[in-house]
């Protein structure tokens, strides 16, 4: 049975947070995209970021040390059936 | 999250429908551009913008428009920002790109309108896009009959000026955009109740070029193989360079080559250096249509430069920064805008030249010369650039498309066999 991927999705209060983080991430070497907020993370529109499960805790402390406020965390199925359609 | 409703409420949108288009881009963007390998940091920036796409931008404009600022929306490459910046004011680009605006627009237009066209009507008529709803004064220009007749269903929404661009290159045509560039200057001027002064439009034009300079820097490191950035990623640049702020877009893009080319040194790319390097001609490509550089770029072929006003005719050509009055700085505006090769004069080899020239300049194994459904010029001309191109034994396809999905498969079998003809 095929294996489900997730992608972690951070969700911020507003985006100078997102960006706040995306830079710090970055300056730590730690892989992040920065990204649209899927509508099953939310229905308003805005930055989120993508990072790895294995980062989490190493993110969480950079958070914490840096007082970036963020929204919440979420965990979503990985689209493998997308198709292009004209937006 | 950030959330942008009330002030869409306020700019007069329909939330309803614009919601529509919200729910979409996220899985959009994620399939076409943060499923490619391997992105330069650099394109964060692009992907905050697009995140944040009608958000941060209309923002800053109702801001500056807070605090006695005009915003002036445009949808040309020939309308001189120049002087919009220089009178204090803030150009912002509005073509649309996107097939969500396409039903809006023929409510009103015979649906045989180029989908550029359509999008844009429809997004305003629609109110569906807080660009259209920001603006104080449109300006348009003359450079296809559909928007000749698209301004006048406009200007009932919105004040309109419109640029008559001649349609030939003779020192006459020259002279006479000079006229008409003045002309703009006395509309700017009334409109946001400030004088040009050619100190003001000195700074201005310096402010642009530098934004010129920054887009033809990274395009140059598009040249290297292997290519650093994909053509999704460089399209998506040129598109936000439309509307963002001309001083950050310098910034940005800067950044963005300084990374290009520390890659470039390293030998580094984003496709094998035996990839099909390709060239898309033709028609604009207005945020969000990535349709064709999707395609080509899924099937193993880079997209190495754009020959199209959102890619080399946006930017190609800086204007003389040496006039010390108004006639000097707008007879460098004259010259620097009428360089530039729309298939709208007859006349116009320049673009068939210019093809050949960047053929060579970046490599290219072969061309797509594409044109927006319905755009007679661009589809007439194809066929003097197919010849030339032939005679050069440049591989070329010719490719008349829209926004839609709908020929979507089609047009990938169709590039993948011409992909395979021009495969190393």
């Amino acid at each position: 049975m095929d294996q489900i991927a997730y992608r972690w999705y951070i969700l911020f209060p507003n985006h100078h947070q997102g960006l706040q983080l995306n830079r710090e991430l970055r300056k730590a070497n730690i892989r992040n995209q920065i990204s649209p907020t899927p509508r099953e993370a939310s229905s308003c529109c805005g930055i989120s970021l993508i990072v790895e499960p294995d980062d989490l805790d190493r993110i969480g402390k950079i958070i914490e040390e840096y007082g970036i406020s963020i929204d919440k965390i979420v965990k979503l199925p990985v689209k493998t059936d997308w198709q292009y359609r004209g937006i | 999250m950030a959330d942008y409703r009330q002030m869409w409420t306020d700019l007069g949108m329909d939330l309803e429908k614009h919601d529509v288009l919200c729910e979409v881009l996220p899985d959009a963007f994620g399939g076409v551009f943060l499923s490619q390998q391997n992105r330069p940091a650099g394109m964060d920036f692009y992907d905050f913008v697009v995140s944040e796409i009608h958000g941060v931008r209309p923002a800053e404009l109702i801001e500056h428009r807070q605090k006695g600022g005009k915003v002036f929306g445009t949808f040309c490459v020939y309308v001189p920002d120049e002087v919009v910046f220089a009178a204090g004011g803030i150009a912002a680009g509005l073509c649309g790109g996107s097939q969500f605006w396409v039903s809006g627009g023929e409510k009103v237009l015979p649906v045989n309108t180029c989908p550029l066209i359509k999008a844009s009507v429809g997004a305003r008529l629609d109110k569906t896009c807080p660009f259209f709803m920001i603006a104080d004064m449109f300006v348009g220009e003359t450079t296809c009959d559909g928007k000749k007749k698209a301004w006048e269903i406009l200007s009932k929404e919105v004040p309109l000026h419109v640029i008559d661009v001649p349609q030939m290159k003779r020192d006459k045509d020259i002279a006479a955009f000079e006229s008409e560039i003045k002309d703009f200057i006395k509309v700017v001027e009334g409109v946001t109740g400030n004088q040009v002064t050619p100190e003001k439009l000195g700074e201005a034009i310096k402010l642009i070029n530098n934004k010129r300079r920054a887009l033809q820097r990274l395009y140059n490191a598009r040249k290297a193989s292997p290519v650093p950035i994909s053509g999704k990623d460089a399209l998506l640049v040129t598109q936000i360079a439309f509307y963002d702020d001309p001083a950050r877009c310098a910034q940005m893009a800067n950044r963005l080559a300084e990374e290009l080319e520390e890659r470039i040194s390293r030998g580094e790319g984003v496709f094998p250096a035996d990839a099909p390097r390709i060239m898309i001609s033709g028609t604009p490509m207005a945020i969000p249509n990535w349709k064709l550089h999707h395609i080509v770029e899924t099937a193993g072929a880079a997209v190495v430069v754009e020959e199209s006003c959102t890619g080399t005719r946006y930017f190609e050509h800086l204007v003389d920064e040496s006039g010390q009055t108004i006639d000097e700085q707008v007879r460098a505006l004259a010259e620097r805008y009428m360089q530039t090769n729309c298939a709208c004069f007859t006349p116009n080899p320049g673009r068939i030249e210019d093809i050949i020239r960047m053929a060579d300049e970046y490599k290219v194994d072969g061309v797509i010369d594409v044109n927006l459904q319905f755009c007679n010029l661009y589809s007439t001309e194809s066929y003097l650039v197919k010849n030339t191109l032939a005679e050069h034994n440049i591989p070329i396809m010719h490719i008349e498309t829209d926004y839609s999905e709908q020929d979507y498969e089609q047009l990938r079998t169709r590039i993948e066999a011409f992909l395979e003809m021009v495969r190393k």
